[in-house]
């Protein structure tokens, strides 16, 4: 061979190599991590269950579009969604997140909706040393089984209406006498045994404390059982018993300065109690009228991750044309912890991202999020806040919903509830 | 003829055991998980049979057993932090004797007034359990996760629960076998065909029926704790769902009641249809619907189910086909 063709080759194979190295040196720059989920995409959490999915998928479809989640070292990562439903069967669960993390090589988790997926798949996350976002779960007990990989985005069901109870105070603050009537089912339990706590600890009588069964249409038996001039009544259960009950108690002229009830004042369809709905408070996760800010994260010197709450609520809109709500939130919120947690610890690795997350103390617009880092009770959620709704009239006298608490969000004051 | 000699005898048991040991040779986690759902449904509809299809006494709240034993095991693991070994066989025999004594009263009831009496216990046990300070009320029970330590780490804990399911279902399927080819099981069926008839023939139609009753809540009660300690928690809206019980009864009528392999092949069949209906975008709110249609067309055209057709159709399968 002359010398020139060998120079020659030896130039092309240069050349080659540095485009394989260039080539291989490239795609080391992007990495896809799988999330893997179920989605109750039937059985009865079908409703919720497809609103908090379709908050995730936004979130995913939204990091993809801006390119990624960089990492320090210039990493780009993609997110790809795995997921399967869960038909809103326990039994279904624990085999489909074993299918995720063993045959689709899901890298994080996020929750079923519902404290008792989630608590099944919980079992799981934590044999395969995945970490789950717990997005629709609100149970305090999931993170008292010794797990570290598990962490909670809703305020956990022992602080649903103690915040009711400080309401109570600052409506009446010679106020002494509550009421309880609850669903008997898992959650309210949790709720009202907590309220009952707290409300003892400030010095309130709890006068009544019944419990109905799930599916239950006439109040009348407990409400008869409300002693007179009793300064509240809170409780309920989930939504067609809660506004029945609303409607009982307006009907049967219950005269109190508070009725806060769980699960259904928030939704838009409880107004159409009408009168029976005045006045009447309800819990909720997240509503569209928050307004956290970037200016709020400041003052408490934590920072602010994701987009503003008008931001949010317009593009879920354009994507889905229905109002986000606070299962749609918690979704979104679930993958922008995971942006965070893959972005400050520069790595995809559990290990890393864990030790992020169990430090991380971040507002968005769904509120303040910090987690549990005792033995005791890992990963529940410490930092997030319920906010509460009031049914007030406006000045045309139309039905519409306020933030009247906490004071940092609220857009009105809360009101007493009139004579019946 | 002995047992052992039995095709009929051996096709569903060596069914189950080379599928449970395929499971274990190949160590694949989801293939376990997958399977174990399959075998709980598998072993529900075998004790289901042991009632209905012997005796032909029809058990709509039959889960009631599931729940129960399941409760009372895990109650067993979590509170009192007993080994998985003597709690599901605890909860067993809580089941049995449960039944035992609930029976001497409804098994006086016969036809629709049973299956109705069986709706009633269940719902029963439901307000009941959610009301059972020691049960953790509506809120049920759990374990922590270092429970699962004393077996090796979550991941042994789950293996375990798999190999003793599939034992359980194994024996499930020997007693089935050995109850249809013993005098007790000849009892049952006469008692079956015509219990008047069979009362006058001398058969101890109580005590056989009560017997019966027991064998058919003892394996629920074991599944049951089974199911549970590898779920971590229960609660009452889980251990009492009347639908497993309309699904248990569709899974033996289509495979077959009165059969040993029958259950067996209902419970796959309808896993089967199962995953196909919920997945499908025109049935995929009506499987219950669908469920209950499947077991008006069996009842109505194939009353035998599958494993019966196919004994009246080729006469030659019927050594095969228990």
């Amino acid at each position: 061979m002359r010398p020139k063709s060998l120079v020659g080759l030896v130039v092309a194979v240069i050349l080659v190599m540095a485009k394989i190295m260039w080539a291989d040196a490239d795609t080391s720059k992007t990495r896809t991590v799988v999330i893997g989920f179920t989605a109750s995409q039937t059985g009865k959490l079908n409703v919720e269950g497809t609103r908090q999915i379709n908050g995730l998928n936004l979130w995913i479809e939204q990091v993809n579009a801006a390119g990624g989640i960089k990492l320090p070292d210039g990493t780009v990562i993609k997110v790809a969604a795995k997921f399967y439903d869960d038909e809103s069967s326990k039994s279904r669960v624990q085999e489909l997140y074993t299918k995720l993390i063993n045959q689709d090589r899901a890298d994080f988790l996020i929750s079923p909706y519902s404290s008792g997926l989630a608590d099944a798949a919980a079992v799981i996350a934590q044999q395969y040393n995945r970490i789950m976002i717990t997005a629709g779960a609100a149970s305090d007990s999931t993170h008292k089984k010794g797990y570290t990989v598990v962490y909670q985005t809703y305020t956990p069901a022992s602080r649903y209406l103690t915040g009711a109870v400080d309401l109570l105070a600052g409506l009446d603050p010679k106020a002494q006498k509550i009421a309880i009537v609850y669903e008997k089912d898992k959650f309210c339990t949790d709720v009202v045994n907590s309220l009952t706590s707290y409300a003892k600890q400030q010095g309130l009588q709890v006068v009544l404390f019944e419990g109905y069964d799930s599916g239950t249409t006439d109040f009348a038996p407990f409400i008869n059982k409300i002693p007179a001039k009793v300064d509240a009544v809170m409780g309920g259960g989930h939504f067609a018993d809660t506004s029945t009950l609303a409607r009982q108690l307006y009907e049967k002229k219950v005269n109190t300065k508070m009725i806060a009830l769980l699960v259904a004042p928030p939704e838009d369809q409880f107004a159409e109690l009408g009168d029976a709905a005045l006045g009447v408070i309800g819990p909720s996760q997240w509503e569209p009228l928050v307004a956290y800010t970037p200016e709020a994260a400041n003052s408490l010197n934590i920072a602010w991750i994701g987009p503003k709450a008008g931001d949010f609520i317009a593009r879920y809109r354009s994507k889905y044309k229905e109002e986000p709500t606070y299962h749609s939130a918690g979704g979104y919120v679930a993958g922008l912890l995971l942006e965070k947690a893959i972005n400050q610890s520069g790595s995809t690795a559990t290990a890393k991202v864990k030790e992020v997350l169990d430090h991380l103390d971040i507002m968005s617009f769904y509120g303040r999020l910090r987690f549990d880092q005792t033995p005791a009770g890992h990963g529940l959620q410490v930092g997030h806040d319920m906010v509460y709704i009031q049914w007030q009239q406006d000045a045309q006298g139309k039905l519409v919903k306020q933030l009247v608490w906490p004071e940092a969000v609220k857009t009105a004051a809360a009101q007493p509830i009139k004579a019946r | 003829m002995g047992m052992g000699r039995r095709t009929g005898f051996w096709l569903p048991v060596v069914i189950i055991f080379f599928w449970g040991l395929a499971v274990l040779v190949l160590q694949d986690d989801t293939l376990r998980e997958k399977v174990f759902t399959l075998f709980m449904f598998v072993g529900l509809a075998s004790s289901l049979n042991l009632l209905l299809g012997y005796s032909g006494y029809i058990s709509f709240g039959h889960i009631v057993f599931f729940g129960l034993g399941g409760y009372s095991g895990f109650y067993l693991i979590s509170q009192h932090h007993w080994s998985i070994y003597p709690a599901m066989l605890a909860g067993g025999v809580l089941s049995a004797t449960l039944a035992g004594l609930l029976g001497l009263a409804v098994l006086r009831l016969r036809g629709a007034y049973f299956a109705l009496a069986t709706i009633g216990i269940n719902e029963a046990a439901r307000a009941l359990v959610g009301n059972f300070g020691p049960f953790g009320g509506a809120t049920g029970l759990y374990v922590n996760f270092a429970t699962y330590q004393q077996y090796g780490g979550a991941g042994k804990a789950l293996w375990l629960t798999f190999i003793l399911l599939w034992l359980t279902i194994l024996i499930i399927l020997t007693v089935s076998f050995m109850i249809k080819d013993s005098r007790f099981g000849l009892g049952l069926m006469a008692i079956r065909e015509d219990e008047d008839a069979a009362l006058v023939m001398g058969v101890g139609a109580a005590r056989l029926k009560t017997l019966a009753y027991m064998f058919s809540a003892f394996f629920p009660g074991i599944i049951g704790t089974l199911y549970f300690f590898k779920n971590g928690n229960v609660e009452p809206g889980d251990a009492f769902q009347l639908q497993m019980s309309i699904e248990m009864l569709v899974m033996v009528m289509l495979g077959g009641q009165g059969t040993v392999l029958g259950p067996l092949l209902g419970a796959v069949t309808y896993q089967g249809l199962r995953g196909y209906l919920l997945t499908s975008p025109i049935f995929k709110n009506l499987h219950l619907a669908m469920a209950g249609l499947i077991l008006l067309l069996i009842i109505l055209f194939v009353p035998t189910g599958g494993i019966g057709w196919l004994r009246e159709r080729l006469p030659r399968l019927r050594k095969v086909l228990e």
